[in-house]
């Protein structure tokens, strides 16, 4: 009984995880179109920062809140600059937010060498329930996730500022004739989508550490989630990550680990192929 | 720039619009000697082809074991040339057909002592050609034609999945790969590195290099140039897009797997990297930086990225990548068709192949129902 409530916690926190990384991809594929390679940079650059601050003596809350608005800030330079010439080809787009995480990618591993450097816990220690102990920072991973996703439901569908982003991204010259700004709509949402990448770096470097490489391994689970929730809403890619989330952190219980690793990739490309619209069709939020 | 180029190509759809097409062009890139209608690829081709043949007399030779290597890389970024640059077939996981190949090669000679070098080249090629095959026929037929997005996702995660499984599976040598595998042999000749492998390489990409161009050239490459522009026209000409789009991917595949089992006979091993998505992308660099959709694009885009970080890896190691990304990007924003396109039209890379180039397109019109 304690046993499989572990298991669930640790399919549950690396689910939620996941998500979280998702939760910018998913906005920026769905609601520009754009499968951004330069993604997992971000959740790099947002861990890297959280590290900075750990180095510099700060409190680690203290990386861990300035990450999302300092990769933000990045995400809306870039957009101004690169990504806004993009729009209309999404393969271009590919190759040139590839080459853009190249470029981040290998400046921060020339800032930090090639080590892999630990950040310590904001909240250490664990739970206790009975004779069960979960890690107490993946509970608060989980409970952030929640909250993100809330929050990001609630701006979309709520708030002016979600309206006239989903205005702008449905039909961009309507929007335009309605007096919204879509080139600033396009940088915000991009900026937005970044600086979720942000965080997410920022709550997970405690738990993996810091490395070069971070950023890569959950950009092509993402991509894989985004596709397997649907492209084109907010709640779609949400949904496909929590199913790859949940498998990839549920099969190794049950098989050896690297055939369960390939495993979720060929299940995933074989619902995508059989059911292109993904989990959840449609648009909106 | 981007917009008179997406001009131009909907222009170059449009086979009533020929000289209108020349025009504009003519307009957006006066530099090019496209009004003169002068074919620059032959001449280049022959320079490069010229500069092969006597590198190794001036090499030393730990630079002959370099360029021979380099040569190989070439042959790769042919396969995703064709496949990208022909057919707009954005393949992320070309590596996967360079390494399996590599992979079952280095299998036959450490297995079953199989070094025989007309075994082994024809077995990599199969090898290649089988699961583009496979990945291929999965990932683009159907009754619902895939979307490019899904494609490329599909070849990269595919990519991505045979590195964990070559990492994971002890049979396949896990992290480390397999070392030190036994060369390639013709009698009782055994081919190391040096001149005689390099020519013997060499000759193999001449080879291969002018079969791509016979059959981009073929009114089977006009058609996937026509693909690449515009799939929906070509599938109103009747043409069998899907069909179209396996067939190149395959026989991609096949020259992926070709120069994966050269790679691995060359280098001696093969390790996981080989499959997975850092060689994917690194050819993926190569073309875009020569030039896609020109065959010898691809060859010197792998000259000049192999040679440049060769030479720079001395003394910048650390921020050659940080510089290749940079130089990508540029390439990418300002010369979306590469190096190549500096001194070639963009009449001369989509079609008009040859002087027979207005019966070909006639004899299109007419084969089309």
């Amino acid at each position: 009984m304690a046993n499989a409530f572990a298991a669930a916690f640790e399919i549950l926190s690396f689910g939620a995880i996941i998500v979280l990384i998702v939760l910018g991809l998913g906005i920026i594929a769905s609601m520009m179109g754009i499968f951004n390679f330069a993604q997992g940079e971000f959740v790099l650059l947002g861990a890297y920062i959280t590290y900075l601050a750990y180095a510099k003596g700060l409190p680690i809350w203290a990386g861990m809140v300035a990450a999302p608005f300092v990769v933000g800030a990045l995400g809306f330079v870039l957009e101004a600059l690169i990504i806004r010439r993009f729009y209309a080809a999404p393969i271009v787009a590919m190759l040139g937010t590839y080459a853009l995480g190249l470029i981040i990618r290998e400046v921060v591993r020339g800032l930090i060498g090639g080590f892999y450097l630990t950040v310590p816990e904001p909240i250490g220690g664990s739970i206790d329930i009975g004779t069960i102990h979960i890690s107490a920072w993946r509970f608060t991973i989980i409970i952030i996730t929640l909250l993100v996703m809330a929050g990001c439901y609630l701006l979309l569908s709520r708030t002016s500022f979600g309206l006239r982003m989903r205005a702008t991204l449905e039909n961009p010259s309507l929007a335009r004739a309605s007096g919204i700004s879509t080139p600033l709509m396009y940088g915000a949402t991009f900026a937005f989508g970044s600086a979720l990448a942000g965080l997410a770096g920022a709550l997970i470097v405690p738990v993996f550490s810091l490395y070069a490489d971070l950023g890569l391994r959950f950009l092509i689970q993402g991509f894989v989630a985004v596709m397997v929730g649907g492209v084109g809403s907010f709640i779609g890619p949400v949904a496909g990550a929590g199913v790859i989330g949940t498998l990839s952190a549920a099969l190794p219980w049950v098989m050896a680990p690297v055939v369960a690793d390939i495993l979720v990739f060929v299940l995933a490309i074989v619902f995508i192929k059989f059911r292109p619209q993904g989990l959840i069709a449609g648009r909106g939020v | 720039m981007l917009k008179s180029m997406s001009v131009v190509r909907e222009a170059i759809a449009d086979d009533e619009a020929d000289d209108a097409m020349a025009e504009r062009v003519a307009a957006g890139q006066a530099k090019e000697q496209v009004e003169t209608g002068r074919r620059v690829l032959p001449i280049v081709e022959g320079v490069v082809l010229v500069a092969a043949l006597f590198a190794p007399l001036v090499l030393q030779d730990y630079l002959t074991v370099f360029a021979t290597r380099v040569i190989i890389l070439a042959l790769f970024a042919l396969s995703f040339d064709l496949v990208w640059g022909y057919a707009g077939i954005m393949s992320f996981g070309q590596a996967l057909f360079f390494g399996s190949a590599g992979y079952g090669v280095a299998l036959l000679a450490r297995d079953l002592d199989i070094t025989n070098i007309f075994l082994v080249l024809p077995a990599g090629t199969i090898i290649g050609l089988t699961f583009a095959l496979l990945l291929g026929g999965f990932l683009l037929l159907g009754r619902h034609p895939s979307s490019v997005i899904f494609v490329s996702l599909g070849t990269l995660t595919g990519s991505y999945a045979a590195d964990r499984l070559a990492r994971g599976w002890y049979y396949l040598g896990g992290q480390n790969g397999i070392p030190s595998i036994a060369p390639m042999t013709i009698g009782g000749y055994e081919f190391l590195e040096g001149p005689p492998f390099y020519y013997l390489v060499l000759g193999i990409l001449v080879v291969v290099y002018l079969l791509c161009r016979f059959l981009v050239r073929s009114q089977f490459g006009l058609a996937l140039a026509g693909l690449r522009e515009n799939e929906q026209r070509i599938a109103f000409f009747g043409y069998k897009a899907q069909h179209l789009k396996a067939i190149i991917f395959a026989i991609g595949g096949a020259i992926a797997g070709l120069a994966g089992s050269l790679y691995a006979f060359h280098e001696g091993f093969v390790w996981p990297n080989m499959v997975g998505v850092v060689v994917s992308t690194q050819v993926v660099l190569y073309v875009l930086f020569g030039g896609s959709g020109t065959l010898i694009g691809a060859v010197i885009g792998t000259v000049i990225v192999e040679g440049v970080s060769f030479w720079l890896s001395d003394n910048y190691r650390d921020i050659w990548p940080i510089i290749l990304g940079l130089l990508l990007l540029l390439v990418i924003l300002f010369r979306p068709l590469g190096l190549i396109s500096l001194v070639s039209g963009e009449r001369e890379r989509v079609g008009s192949f040859g002087a027979a180039a207005k019966e070909t397109e006639k004899e299109k019109r007419n084969a089309a129902p």
